[in-house]
């Protein structure tokens, strides 16, 4: 400091101790750490940028890759097993005891899915010890199981208990139906009856669809699945009811599988048979159930009226669900053939066989 | 240097308003018109967050925090053209003598409000963070195990004949490209591996629907550029005829032009408010200024406490104590003022003399992240996004899928200012709160030109990516994938000419722009009230043809409530918002967020 200080000036650099501080040049110490850390954080920052730099514009919202489903048929079947196994039972009569007679239903069922799957080469032949089994129940609706709009409880128990004992690790029941799902699951009495023969059930969340490729007719490309339960599954069995729809004509298996789409899928009863004819395309499940105990003759697919049901006391299971539905809509739904437009679709896609004497058996229970 | 500093703002300023004259049809060319807006690095650090990428030119906000480490927040005084209206405004306003002057500008607890609002404002713009966070430590394990899907780089996109990039389209002929998984890795390559892949799995499947973008409501170009465009432009060209060829009307504008006239007006009171107390970037930039190698300071023995240098302190930064490095401007008015020279702008000077960090209190700052995280959701849960979604949230052509566009959107209304019909009209509170001042069509005041994309070409993020022509009309390489549709129009036959008034019209079907149109007409013969016959045209809408365009419903005769109009259904850019099927798969948009 050469020039002249005034005097307040002066008395400053006194209260200072004679040295100014400003006068001092920055150390060494100082211009390492705070340069070297203008460089440090100034580079992070400008390389962090770069790294996340979208260059092309889009890169944050390009859609993740999409997810496939493995076939889930069993290769090894012998030439001889059936495609389409029925099985009749005697109607059994109610009592007044209600308690005894969902007994008696119970053990029908069980008997019936059983014996079929006997007629197929035992349970063993299609569930394996460790299997992860997907069950894709039709509960649409929250009604009554009586109404015969939904999968009867007692059948979808009667195969999770087959799984089980077969050695599966884990069943899931899984469906995202039409109506709340909480109140589908639990009214139709399958939540229940899923759980207390020993499965978990898996009700639909945002977070559990992902673009499926199907790259089918209908669905050219992807679209939302409920794809969470087939995550790990290694075995899928689609237990279905049959019944009555105002559009397609007839819900049985193969339609089953709509309840596995997202959301907007309501567009596709602007082409109901193109995308059902899309399902054989997009899962090869290993086995399908048409659950024929009840049926629901008219005002499908949500009925309403018990005067719309028939009992029929009849369960089909087959490894084809082209074959099975064929069977069940003309002997079960006393529908013509050719109304069913997408089961004619499917057939002619070469992605299923309709239904044949020589590859069906019939078996009769007492 | 006070002067130089002025000629930059001249300079920042004229540059600022030139760019926002010539955004217009006119005289675009190639001009980088949205450059004000891509240099905010409030901008690029916001949607970092929102989106996980910098947009394109974006990372020009890199350089304005490179140079903010450096010297400073001289991007308020020298480059920020809201920050030198602010300059400005204070300096016609100001009727205060020296004195005053020096109590005005001294600083006040008031300034840390900018980081709270900064605070809440980014943690809007993070609330995926707590869902990845709870997440990761899952993800990370399966990435260990080898159990992620296999990582592939690049491979999801091909290069078509003109370079431009495209979505890999799985085809049954294309296999799957083979990737790696980190089973094959060992050692810390695996661990360190898990741990990118784990977080990165987390943060990807999270950061949909779970943040949105308010920056630009105070982020101070955003906001200039939004009141330029809606209120203060059609206002100079009210008087001077000399912006539009047509007089431009813009919806409820009053509100933008209010709040913009009220924050200039609030410098006669407290100089420099906007900047000092409210301004998000200037908070941003703030927290970066703690780097600064260069700064004022001031000689403790020359220095003879007259307080002088807060006369003109623009950023109300304590010069004449320790300076409050985070508050300053860089103005260098003070060096002007100081009448003993005892004050310097130097690098490196000591650390003891100045106050690093802006004064902010923990518990302020943590009650405005909480409000942030808190508030998103109520916004977002109110069902303007999903579903209960406004038939009139008609977006421009281009646009990203709603959640998206509300986590790229910085309500700058670039696009509004470059729409040539007017058609583009910021949104009140159709899209939700968190839609304020979004780009919507309104058909009553224009119509979605055909031939025309440069919404899509002046939008600094990405809300509106940028389409070609051939892609909006879905011609050449686009012709599997179909037209952009912005909604569906619908007749409203009970308002229509021919359907209700026994009166001859189809001006729709005449300026249908489509080829073939989407508008056709049946022909009647029905008798009217006196019994003689009469020949009709009765108009129909073809929704595979119709792409939304609105210009039907702004040349409808019956003005006020038009027979035929436009509402958001149908647009091609959310699958969810489709409404047939044969349209979902070839045209919704192939970059939509899932």
């Amino acid at each position: 400091m050469s020039e002249k200080l005034t005097r307040t000036q002066q008395k400053n650099l006194e209260r200072l101790g004679g040295v100014n501080p400003a006068d001092e040049m920055f150390s060494r110490r100082q211009f390492a750490t705070q340069v070297g850390g203008y460089a440090a954080v100034a580079g992070a920052a400008v390389g962090a940028g770069l790294l996340l730099r979208d260059q092309w514009g889009m890169e944050g919202v390009k859609p993740p890759p999409p997810v496939r489903l493995p076939s889930f048929a069993i290769k090894d079947l012998p030439s001889s097993t059936p495609s389409v196994v029925v099985v009749r039972s005697t109607p059994k009569p109610s009592t007044d005891n209600r308690e005894h007679d969902m007994e008696v239903r119970e053990k029908q069922a069980f008997d019936m899915v059983k014996a079929a799957l006997t007629e197929m080469g035992g349970v063993e032949k299609f569930i394996k010890k460790g299997d992860v089994v997907v069950i894709k129940p039709n509960v649409a609706f929250d009604k009554n199981p009586d109404l015969a709009a939904t999968t009867q409880p007692d059948t979808l128990a009667a195969v999770v208990k087959l799984c089980k004992d077969a050695g599966a690790r884990k069943v899931i029941v899984a469906d995202n139906p039409i109506n709340n799902p909480e109140s589908c699951f639990f009214k139709t009495k399958v939540g229940d009856a899923a759980l207390k023969a020993g499965a978990e059930l898996m009700m639909p969340q945002d977070s559990y669809f992902e673009q499926l490729y199907v790259g089918g007719e209908t669905i050219t490309g992807t679209w939302r699945m409920f794809y969470r339960p087939f995550r790990e599954a290694t075995k899928v069995i689609g237990i279905s009811p049959v019944k009555d729809h105002n559009l397609c004509k007839a819900t049985v298996t193969m339609k089953n599988w709509y309840g596995l789409l997202g959301n907007p899928r309501n567009q596709f009863h602007q082409n109901i048979h193109g995308i059902i004819s899309d399902f054989a395309l997009m899962i090869k499940p290993t086995l399908v159930i048409a659950d024929g105990r009840k049926l629901l003759m008219r005002n499908g697919p949500t009925g309403g009226s018990l005067n719309d049901v028939k009992q029929s006391d009849t369960i089909v299971v087959g490894t084809e669900g082209t074959a099975v539905d064929s069977w069940c809509v003309t002997r079960l739904l006393d529908k013509q053939r050719h109304e069913i437009i997408y089961l004619d679709k499917i057939i002619q896609r070469g992605l299923g066989n309709d239904w044949r004497p020589q590859w069906t058996k019939e078996v009769n229970l007492a | 240097m006070v002067k130089i500093r002025r000629a930059y703002e001249v300079l920042f300023l004229g540059l600022f308003l030139f760019f926002l004259v010539i955004t217009d049809l006119r005289y675009l060319k190639g001009w980088p018109v949205s450059i004000f807006l891509e240099a905010t690095p409030l901008v690029a650090v916001s949607t970092a967050l929102t989106t996980h990428t910098i947009y394109r030119n974006l990372v020009w906000g890199l350089v304005i925090i490179a140079i903010t480490m450096m010297l400073g927040r001289v991007w308020c005084n020298w480059m920020c053209p809201f920050g030198i209206l602010h300059h400005f405004f204070g300096w016609i306003g100001n009727r205060r003598n020296t004195k005053q002057l020096i109590e005005i500008n001294r600083y006040k607890k008031i300034y840390a409000i900018k980081y709270y609002i900064l605070a809440a404002m980014l943690a809007m713009a993070a609330l995926w963070m707590i869902p990845t966070a709870w997440d990761s430590p899952g993800k990370i394990i399966s990435a260990y195990n080898g159990q992620m899907p296999k990582v592939v780089d690049g491979s999801r996109w091909i290069v078509d004949a003109n370079g431009k990039r495209e979505p890999w389209k799985v085809a049954p002929s294309t296999p799957i490209p083979q990737g790696f998984t980190l089973l094959e890795r060992s050692g810390p390559d695996r661990v360190f591996g898990a741990i990118g892949q784990g977080i990165g799995a987390a943060a990807e499947e999270h950061k949909a629907k779970k943040s949105t973008l308010q920056i630009g409501l105070l982020d101070p170009i955003a906001l200039t550029v939004r009141s330029m465009t809606t209120s203060v432009l059609p206002t100079v060209h009210m008087a001077s005829e000399g912006i539009y060829t047509e007089p431009r009307e813009y919806w409820q504008a009053w509100v933008v032009g209010l709040i913009f006239i009220g924050f200039l007006v609030a410098n006669w009171f407290i100089p420099r408010f906007f900047c000092r107390a409210i301004c998000p970037l200037g908070a941003l930039l703030g927290v970066f200024s703690r780097f600064a190698l260069w700064r004022i300071d001031r000689d403790p023995v020359r220095c003879t406490d007259c307080d002088l240098c807060l006369k003109s302190c623009e950023g109300a930064s304590d010069p004449h104590k320790d300076l409050r490095k985070s508050e300053c401007f860089v103005c260098l008015n003070c060096i002007e003022e100081c009448p003993h020279d005892a004050l310097t702008f130097r690098f490196l000077p000591r650390k003891a003399s100045e106050i690093t960090y802006p004064e902010i209190g923990r518990r302020q700052l943590m009650l405005a992240g909480i409000f942030g995280l808190m508030f998103f959701p109520m916004t977002r849960l109110s069902g303007a996004v999903k579903k209960n979604f406004n038939r009139a949230v008609i977006r421009p052509p281009g646009s990203v899928a709603e959640d998206e566009f509300l986590r790229r959107c910085i309500k700058c209304d670039q696009c509004i200012r470059v729409c040539p019909t007017n058609v583009l009209q910021p949104a009140l509170f159709e899209a939700g709160l968190e839609g304020l001042w979004t780009p919507i069509m309104i058909s009553k005041m224009g119509w979605c030109e055909l031939n025309c994309t440069l919404c899509s070409q002046v939008c600094p993020t990405g809300a509106i990516r940028e389409i070609s022509i051939a892609e909006k009309l879905g011609v050449g390489p686009f012709e599997s994938k179909g037209p952009v549709k912005t909604g569906t129009a619908f007749y409203n036959q009970g308002r229509c000419l021919p359907w209700a008034m026994d009166t001859s019209c189809v001006v729709c079907e005449e300026v249908c722009p489509v080829s073939p149109k989407a508008i056709f007409t049946r022909n009647v013969e029905v008798t009217d009230r006196w019994g003689a016959t009469l020949q009709l045209k009765r108009p129909f809408i073809d929704p595979v043809k119709c792409i939304g365009c609105g210009i039907c419903e702004h040349e409808c005769p019956v003005k006020d409530d038009p027979a035929v109009y436009v509402t958001a259904i149908g647009e091609s850019r959310d699958k969810n918002r489709s409404l047939l099927l044969g349209l979902v798969e070839e045209n919704a948009q192939d970059l939509v967020s899932v």
